[in-house]
C-alpha cells in the first residue's frame, strides 16, 4: 500500500485566489487519512487533485513510488492510472444502468475478463450486502444501499487507495452512524490507505487515524485525531474540534499567570510563556469542574442555563460577563441562577497568542508546512 | 519556457480541444458572414451597374444606403415595408401572448375540465408550417382579385369579402397570431407551473386576496416569461416570409422579408442586403431589451417549485362552457383550415362546391390540359417532381436533425464544462447569435458568404450542403440549449466516475452522457426535424431546381395560382410533422415544449 506525498502542492484559480497553497503532507500508508475543515478550505480540492480530476497549479503528488503529478515535467498520470478509487459525496451513480451494471462498468472499459469480472462483483456486492440488489435501477434504491454500491463500484477496481469525498453527508444521523463503523470496519478489512474528506469534526475524531485540518487553502496541523483534541497547533484546531465549542476567554499573560477581568489563572510550572498583553486562554468544557463552595484558585460564576442531555449536564455559566461552557457527568445539580466556582485544571488549558499560535501545548508532529 | 509547454499540453482537455474548435467553425459561420453581407450592401452587383451612372461590377458605392433611405422611391423600398413589418410583428404578438397567456393559465391555474386535450391540441397550430393558415384563409376568403374564383365563404354566404379583410396586414396578423399563440402557451405555462405554492400560500396567509396575489405575487414572477414570449415571437415575425408572402402580394403589401426577397432575386440586391442588415438591427435591438429588461438572458423558468400545487381557481359555473369555448376555439384554428385545404384539393374546377365537383385528380390524376385548372401536371402523389421535393425535405430535416443533435451535446458539454471561462461564454453567445437573425435575413447572408468560392471553400450555390449549412446554423441555438441544460443536469461527477475507471472521453460519450439525457437530446432534435420540414423562410433565397423542397415548390404553384398543388403539398407536410411529433412523443418521451426551452 503506498503513502501519498504532496510537495509545494497550490491550486490557484487566476493570480490572486487560492484553494489549495503550498501544501505539504505525507499521507501514510494503509492510514485513514482525514482532510479535515470548514466549507471552502480546499480539502476536496486536494482529493480531487490527488484523484487526478483536477490539476495543481505548482508542485508536485506522488502516489508509492508513481509519481502521479509535476508540472515542471509536464507530467499527469491519468486517474484511471493511479490506482485509486474515488466515492463521490453525491454517489454519482449511473441512473441509466442497473446496478450491476454500475458495478461492472469499470471492469468492462478496463476489459477484465467475463468470469473474473463475475466473480470480482459477487464478492464486493457479498461483502456489502447488496447482492440482491444487483437488477436495481439505482432510482429504486434508499440512500444507504446507493451508498454501498457507491463504494462497491470503487472497490471492485481493487484500488490501493480509497478517496471519500464527504460520503456520509447525504445520509440520515442512525444511518450515518452504522456507516461510519463499516468505513471502519472497511478500512481494518481491506488494509486500502483512506482519504476522507468531511467538515464534520466529530466524524474525523471517531475514524482518523490521521487528521489533516486546513483553512482557507492552508494546512494548519497533521496528527492523529486524539493528538490534534489535546495538542491543538493554534486557535483555530481548538475551535474547530470538539463538541460543544471550546471555552475562549481574550485576556494578558503576567509573570505566569492568565489574567482576565474576574479570573486569574496560574499557568503550569513545566512551561512558562513570556508575558504578553494579548493571549487566549482555551478551556474545553469537560475541562471543567463546578463547585458549590469557593476556593483558591477558583473563578465565581452564575448558572444561566441548563442543557441535560441524559448522560451528561451542560451548564452555561456566566463568568465576569463571558458565558462559558461546562460539562459535568456528576456532582451536584445546579439550579438556574445559582452561584457557582470554576476550576480549570492547569494541565488541560489551551494558551494561544494573539495570532493564534498554540502558546503551550507543543504538537509532538510537526506541522507539515 | 518548460512549464509553460507542460501548461499548455496538460491543459488540452476534451473540452478545452472542442471549445477551441467550434469557437473557430462558429466564428467562420455566424460572424464572419454578417460581415460579407454588411459589405454586399457597399458594393455594385452586376444589374446596378446600369442603375448607378458610371460603375463598374464590384466597385464600392454608398448607392444602395442612399437610394434605400433618402431617395423619393426610400418609401416605397424600405419604409413603407418597416411599418408594416412593426406593425404586423407587434400586432400579432400582442395577440398571441394574449391568446396563449390566457390559455396557459386556464390550463395551469383552474380547474378547467379536459386540461390534457386542450395542452396537447394547443401546440398543433405551432408545429404545423406557419403559411398553413395563410393558404386556409386565401381559400376559405379569397375573392374575385386575384383570378376568377371565389373562396369558400362567399361561395356559402355568397358575401364577397372586402380586400383588406382576405389579403394584407389584418390576415397577416391574425393568421401569425393563431400559428405563434402555442409559444406563449408553452413558455407563460412553464414559468406558471414553476412558481412554487408556498410563495402564494404565504401571500394568502397574510390576507392577501386572490387578485392581489395575481397582481403582486405571479404576475411579476412570470413577466419575464410574457416579456421573453412576446420578443421571440416578435423576433420570428420579424423575418418570417410565407405568410405575407401569400396574403400579402396579391395586393402587393410588401413587409421588409418580402421586400428582401424581390430586390434580392430582382434587380437590387445590394437594397434587399441591406434590409437583411435593418432586420438584424431590430434583431438585436430586441435581444438588447430581453437583455436590459429582464436581466439574465432566456430566463423563461423563474423559480423551481418544490411545494404541493397551488389551489386551483374554481370556475364554477364557467368550467363547461369555458372549455367548451377553448376546445371550440383550438379545433376552429386546426380543423377549419385544414378542412378548407382538403376541400381546395378535392374541387375539380377551383370555386365550385358542390358534390359532382369532387375529384381526386390532383392528387391521384395523369397529367391532362384539359381537366380542371389544365395544369398539364399529374397528381402530387404521382408527380415525381413534387414527390422529389418531398424526398428532399425530408432527408434534409432527417441530416440537419442529427447534426445538430450531435452538435449540440458536443457545443453544451463544451459550454457547460468550461464554465466561467471566456470560452465558454463566447460559445454560448455566439451559438445564441442565429437565434436573433430573422430567418430569410440569414439566408440572404449564406448566399453572399457562398455563392462564390472562398478560399480552400468553393461556392456552395446550389448544393444540398448548403441547405443543410444554413439550417444547422439556424437550429443551433435550440439545440445548444438542450445540449447545455442536458449536461448541466447530469453533473460532472457523473462523468468523473467514468473517468476514475479509465473511460474515455468516447466512452463517456456514447455510454454516460448521452443515454443518461436521452429523452433531452431527442427533443432537441425534434425541433430542428420539424421546423425543417416546414421551413420556407431561411430555404427560399438558397434552393435551385436540383434542391427544391416541398415548402419552396409551392411556391411556385401559387405563383400560377394552381392553389389545389400547394395545399395538397401543405397538408402532407403536416401529415408528416404531426405523425412524427406524435411518434417521438410515443416512442421517445419526447416534447415540443422541452425543446424549445420552455
Amino acid at each position: 500500500m503506498p503513502a501519498i506525498k504532496l510537495d509545494q502542492v497550490s491550486r490557484a484559480y487566476g493570480k490572486q485566489v487560492y484553494a489549495v497553497r503550498d501544501l505539504t503532507l505525507e499521507i501514510p500508508d494503509g492510514s485513514f487519512t482525514t482532510l479535515l475543515g470548514p466549507s471552502g478550505c480546499g480539502k476536496t480540492t486536494t482529493l480531487r487533485m490527488i484523484a487526478g480530476l483536477d490539476m495543481p497549479t505548482k508542485g508536485t503528488i506522488r502516489i508509492g513510488d508513481k509519481l502521479a503529478f509535476s508540472l515542471e515535467e509536464g507530467k499527469s498520470l491519468a486517474p484511471a492510472k493511479r490506482g485509486l478509487g474515488l466515492v463521490f459525496q453525491s454517489y454519482a451513480l449511473w441512473p441509466h444502468l442497473t446496478v450491476a451494471k454500475n458495478i461492472s462498468f469499470g471492469l468492462e472499459v478496463q476489459k477484465v475478463p467475463r468470469a473474473e469480472a463475475t466473480r470480482r462483483i459477487e464478492q464486493v456486492a457479498t461483502a456489502l450486502q447488496i447482492d440482491g440488489l444487483l437488477g436495481r435501477y439505482t432510482s429504486e434504491l434508499s440512500g444507504g444501499q446507493q451508498q454501498r454500491v457507491a463504494i462497491a463500484r470503487v472497490l471492485v477496481m481493487q484500488p490501493s487507495v480509497l478517496l471519500l469525498d464527504e460520503p456520509l453527508s447525504n445520509l440520515d444521523a442512525t444511518l450515518r452512524m452504522d456507516m461510519r463503523a463499516e468505513l471502519k470496519r472497511l478500512h481494518q478489512e481491506t488494509g486500502a490507505t483512506i482519504i476522507y474528506v468531511t467538515h464534520d469534526q466529530l466524524e474525523a475524531l471517531t475514524m482518523s487515524t490521521h487528521i489533516a485540518l486546513m483553512q482557507s487553502g492552508r494546512l494548519q496541523q497533521f496528527a492523529p485525531p486524539l493528538e490534534v483534541y489535546a495538542h491543538p497547533a493554534n486557535q483555530f484546531a481548538a475551535d474547530f474540534l470538539g463538541n460543544p465549542r471550546i471555552n475562549l476567554l481574550e485576556g494578558s499573560v503576567e509573570r505566569g499567570h492568565f489574567k482576565c477581568a474576574g479570573l486569574d489563572l496560574a499557568l503550569p510550572d513545566t512551561v512558562s510563556p513570556a508575558d504578553t498583553p494579548t493571549a487566549t486562554l482555551g478551556l474545553r468544557a469537560e475541562e471543567l469542574r463546578l463547585h458549590g463552595a469557593s476556593g483558591p484558585g477558583l473563578a465565581e460564576a452564575r448558572v444561566t442555563t441548563l442543557l441535560p442531555t441524559g448522560s451528561d449536564w451542560y451548564y452555561n455559566v456566566e463568568l465576569a460577563g463571558k458565558s462559558l461552557i461546562v460539562r459535568q457527568n456528576d456532582g451536584p445539580q445546579l439550579r438556574l441562577g445559582e452561584t457557582v466556582h470554576v476550576e480549570a485544571r492547569p494541565e488541560s488549558i489551551k494558551l494561544f497568542a494573539g495570532d493564534g499560535r498554540a502558546l503551550l501545548a507543543a504538537p509532538t508532529v510537526p506541522m507539515g508546512s | 519556457m518548460r512549464t509553460l509547454y507542460s501548461r499548455i499540453y496538460l491543459g488540452l482537455t476534451p473540452q478545452r480541444v472542442l471549445s477551441i474548435l467550434f469557437l473557430i467553425v462558429l466564428a467562420y459561420l455566424v460572424i464572419v458572414p454578417l460581415f460579407l453581407m454588411l459589405r454586399e450592401t457597399f458594393v455594385v452587383h452586376p444589374l446596378e451597374r446600369f442603375q448607378i451612372p458610371g460603375s463598374q461590377v464590384g466597385d464600392l458605392t454608398w448607392a444602395h444606403w442612399q437610394r434605400n433611405f433618402f431617395s423619393e422611391n426610400a418609401y416605397a423600398f424600405f419604409y413603407r415595408p418597416l411599418l408594416n413589418t412593426l406593425k404586423i410583428a407587434i400586432g400579432f404578438s400582442l395577440l398571441a401572448l394574449l391568446i396563449g397567456g390566457t390559455l396557459a393559465w386556464l390550463v395551469v391555474r383552474t380547474d378547467l375540465p379536459m386540461k390534457g386535450l386542450i395542452a396537447n391540441a394547443a401546440i398543433i397550430p405551432y408545429i404545423m408550417p406557419s403559411w398553413t393558415l395563410a393558404l386556409a384563409w386565401i381559400t376559405l376568403f379569397k375573392n374575385q382579385r386575384i383570378g376568377g374564383d371565389q373562396g369558400i365563404f362567399t361561395a356559402l354566404t355568397g358575401v364577397a369579402t372586402p380586400d383588406w379583410f382576405a389579403y394584407g396586414l389584418i390576415p397577416i396578423t391574425i393568421t401569425l397570431a393563431l400559428h405563434y399563440f402555442p409559444f406563449g402557451f408553452m413558455l407563460i405555462g412553464g414559468a406558471l407551473r414553476n412558481i412554487d405554492a408556498q410563495l402564494e400560500e404565504s401571500a394568502e396567509l397574510l390576507g392577501a386576496s386572490r387578485f392581489t396575489i395575481l397582481r403582486r405575487i405571479v404576475a411579476p414572477l412570470v413577466l419575464p416569461a410574457i416579456f421573453s414570449t412576446f420578443l421571440l415571437t416578435f423576433s420570428r415575425g420579424l423575418g418570417t416570409f410565407g405568410t405575407p408572402a401569400f396574403l400579402g402580394g396579391p395586393v402587393r403589401e410588401f413587409v421588409l422579408s418580402t421586400s428582401l426577397y424581390a430586390n434580392l432575386i430582382g434587380q437590387r440586391p445590394g437594397i434587399g442586403y441591406l434590409a437583411a442588415v435593418v432586420m438584424i438591427v431590430l434583431g438585436v435591438l430586441v435581444l438588447y431589451m430581453d437583455h436590459k429588461i429582464i436581466g439574465t438572458r432566456r430566463s423563461f423558468v423563474t423559480i423551481s417549485g418544490k411545494g404541493a400545487r397551488a389551489g386551483l381557481v374554481a370556475l364554477g359555473q364557467w368550467r363547461w362552457p369555458v372549455a367548451a369555448l377553448v376546445l371550440g376555439f383550438i379545433l376552429a384554428v386546426i380543423v377549419v383550415p385544414l378542412c378548407a385545404l382538403v376541400i381546395d384539393t378535392v374541387m375539380l374546377r377551383p370555386g365550385i362546391y358542390s358534390w359532382d365537383n369532387f375529384t381526386l385528380h390532383y392528387w391521384i390524376g395523369d397529367a391532362s390540359l384539359t381537366v380542371g385548372l389544365g395544369t398539364g401536371e399529374p397528381g402530387i402523389l404521382r408527380n415525381s417532381q413534387l414527390m422529389s421535393a418531398l424526398g428532399n425535405t425530408m432527408m434534409l430535416a432527417v441530416v440537419v436533425a442529427l447534426i445538430t443533435g450531435i452538435l449540440g451535446v458536443l457545443v453544451g458539454y463544451a459550454i457547460v464544462r468550461m464554465r466561467g471561462t471566456w470560452v465558454s461564454q463566447a460559445l454560448d453567445q455566439m451559438s445564441f447569435l442565429p437565434y436573433l437573425m430573422p430567418s430569410i435575413a440569414l439566408g440572404a447572408i449564406f448566399l453572399a458568404m457562398f455563392a462564390v468560392p472562398r478560399g480552400p471553400i468553393p461556392s456552395l450555390h446550389g448544393t444540398f450542403t448548403l441547405l443543410v449549412i444554413v439550417c444547422t446554423v439556424s437550429y443551433l441555438p435550440y439545440a445548444v440549449k438542450a445540449g447545455v441544460s442536458a449536461i448541466r443536469q447530469v453533473g460532472p461527477e457523473l462523468e468523473e466516475a467514468a473517468v476514475m475507471v479509465g473511460a474515455s472521453w468516447w466512452t463517456r460519450m456514447r455510454r454516460i452522457l448521452i443515454p443518461v439525457q436521452k429523452s433531452t437530446y431527442f427533443s432537441g432534435m425534434l425541433l430542428p426535424f420539424i421546423s425543417v420540414t416546414r421551413e420556407l423562410s431561411l430555404l427560399i433565397l438558397l434552393v435551385t431546381p436540383a434542391t427544391q423542397l416541398a415548402t419552396t415548390i409551392t411556391l411556385r404553384y401559387t405563383d400560377r395560382g394552381w392553389y389545389p398543388y400547394t395545399n395538397g403539398m401543405v397538408l402532407l407536410l403536416v401529415v408528416i410533422v404531426v405523425s412524427s411529433t406524435i411518434l417521438s412523443r410515443r416512442l421517445m418521451g419526447t416534447s415540443i415544449a422541452k425543446g424549445l426551452g420552455g
